[in-house]
């Protein structure tokens, strides 16, 4: 085990809080404002996700809280520590599709971040083993990603984040380039990993079905500059069904997103 | 017929008409000497032959050693950093264009006629492709890739070893594949044009005096070295980049660079 004291978390692990974030892009013609005083906490365990048009800084806010990329004024803690860079013991990064490497199997792609940091082969094949059954991969480890469907390969990208068990999972539109079935599936699938796993789930998208139907809370952001216009609690009851998807509760949280983001489009 | 077995039956078929042919007295000796004519030619003449071999495979080695090695970390700085990109790509590629045999007599002016000249003009033949395919093998490299990698806790020499190297691959050995095959025709092309050695220089000798065979002979040995080289590069493929097979449209691409996309004017 590597020395914790200098990261002692003071927050319990997986809460993210967000304080008075602003972003500014400097191009030569001009300094573009992509986020503007944002704030925002998440308690540990929650399914959180940020919806808004595109250009709204979702996606650099959640870069921003990978440690991807620096925020130009404002903090941003996880686990009540800050986040100057990567660190996949405190957060699991879930992708679009193209993100796993195409010369390593199922396998070895779920043990890369494992391989950086050294750990034996032995180890590694058997946290990459857990990690595949979690994600209902078992026996397909062996696969290279041109091999496994688009939603297998997301699957395998859950598992990569998921690989050395951080609380906080950070998710940017991973079933965007899916079709509607599979990423329906998916999203129960999410679900179900969710629950069984208690994570911290940060989850971008541009689907107001899909925000409503996986989250505790849904951030509405606006764009030109980023900020949050909205904060919902969706209370409907879990685990989610497909008929909720035409009830009354679902359209009204819906149809209250879908006002804020017609205004700001 | 499968595909396979018709082309080796061609292959067969154009063999037999080589000997058949000209024995037959359709052909005349002078234009296509039989295949056991020219075989026998090289036989006779095995230590001149074996000797210019010698010369010709030292010099495509050399060759090799700097288009390769030289095209590969030139286009790995060039795709990577995008001032030299904007500095050196125009130049390169224009100077694909131009057919640079044309620069063959002024390397023998500063070189002299030995083997110097031709490894000059040949490195510099092989290199440009193999640097044009590294850089856009580094160059067109998936950025999400990259960014997964960062992360995950990747250092840059991480980054460098675990994703850059093995996602050019692919591009960089299609580079190679026209580099190498270009550096030999660079070799042979320069012996034939000024110079004292080498199988080039033998064919094209034996051709002033019209002694068919050998220069025929000749010939068989530059296909033979062409055919080893390519047989080289597929096997180095097959090992190195097993994960371009599935990519439907991978492979294919590579082998459209490889057949012509990105030929020069010789």
């Amino acid at each position: 085990m590597q020395p914790l004291a200098n990261i002692t978390p003071i927050k319990p692990a997986g809460a993210i809080e967000v304080r008075n974030v602003g972003q500014i892009f400097k191009t030569t013609s001009q300094d573009v404002v992509a986020l503007e005083n944002v704030s925002l906490d998440v308690k540990p365990g929650r399914f959180v996700v940020l919806v808004g048009p595109s250009g709204c800084g979702k996606s650099t806010l959640l870069m921003m809280m990978a440690g991807l990329r620096q925020q130009t004024s404002g903090t941003i803690t996880i686990s009540g520590a800050p986040i100057p860079q990567p660190d996949p013991n405190r957060v699991g990064v879930v992708f679009q599709e193209a993100s796993l490497f195409p010369w390593l199997t199922a396998e070895e792609n779920v043990e890369f971040p494992l391989a950086l940091r050294g750990v034996s082969k032995a180890d590694r094949r058997a946290k990459a083993q857990d990690a595949l059954q979690l994600v209902g991969l078992d026996g397909f480890g062996k696969r290279h990603p041109h091999e496994l469907s688009g939603g297998m390969k997301q699957r395998v990208s859950i598992a990569r984040g998921l690989v050395q068990d951080p609380p906080v999972l950070l998710m940017d539109e991973p079933f965007a380039a899916l079709d509607e079935q599979t990423r329906m599936t998916m999203g129960d699938e999410l679900l179900r990993i969710w629950a069984a796993t208690g994570k911290t789930v940060v989850f971008v998208t541009h689907s107001l079905t899909e925000a409503v139907y996986l989250a505790d809370e849904v951030i509405v952001m606006s764009p030109r500059p980023g900020r949050i216009v909205d904060h919902l609690q969706v209370s409907l009851p879990r685990p989610r069904t497909y008929e909720m998807l035409s009830g009354d509760a679902f359209g009204s949280l819906r149809d209250r997103i879908w006002r804020h983001i017609r205004k700001s489009a | 017929m499968k595909a396979a077995t018709l082309r080796r039956s061609i292959v067969i078929a154009l063999i037999a008409l080589w000997e058949i042919l000209p024995r037959a007295g359709l052909i005349p000796e002078l234009f296509l000497p039989s295949l056991s004519s020219t075989l026998l030619a090289g036989w006779n003449e095995a230590g001149e032959f074996g000797h210019a071999l010698a010369v010709t495979l030292y010099e495509v080695a050399v060759s090799m050693a700097f288009a390769c090695g030289g095209g590969i970390l030139l286009g790995a700085v060039v795709g990577s950093l995008p001032r030299p990109r904007i500095l050196i790509m125009p130049m390169v590629s224009s100077l694909y264009a131009v057919p640079l045999v044309i620069l063959y007599p002024v390397f023998t002016v500063w070189l002299g006629i030995g083997s110097e000249s031709k490894i000059a003009f040949a490195s510099i033949y092989g290199f440009l492709p193999t640097m044009l395919a590294t850089a856009a093998g580094i160059q067109t490299i998936d950025p999400q890739l990259l960014l997964a990698a960062r992360s995950m806790g990747a250092t840059l020499s991480q980054r460098l070893v675990r994703v850059i190297i093995p996602a050019a691959i692919p591009t960089v050995l299609s580079g190679l594949r026209v580099g190498g095959a270009l550096v030999i025709v660079g070799v042979v092309v320069s012996e034939m044009l000024i110079s004292s050695a080498g199988i080039g220089y033998l064919i094209s000798r034996y051709r002033t005096i019209l002694d068919s065979p050998h220069v025929f002979a000749g010939v068989l040995l530059v296909l033979a070295m062409a055919m080893a080289f390519n047989a080289a590069i597929k096997w180095i493929e097959r090992k190195a980049s097993i994960w371009q097979t599935g990519t439907r449209g991978g492979q294919s691409t590579a082998d459209d660079i490889a057949a012509g996309a990105l030929r020069p004017a010789t």
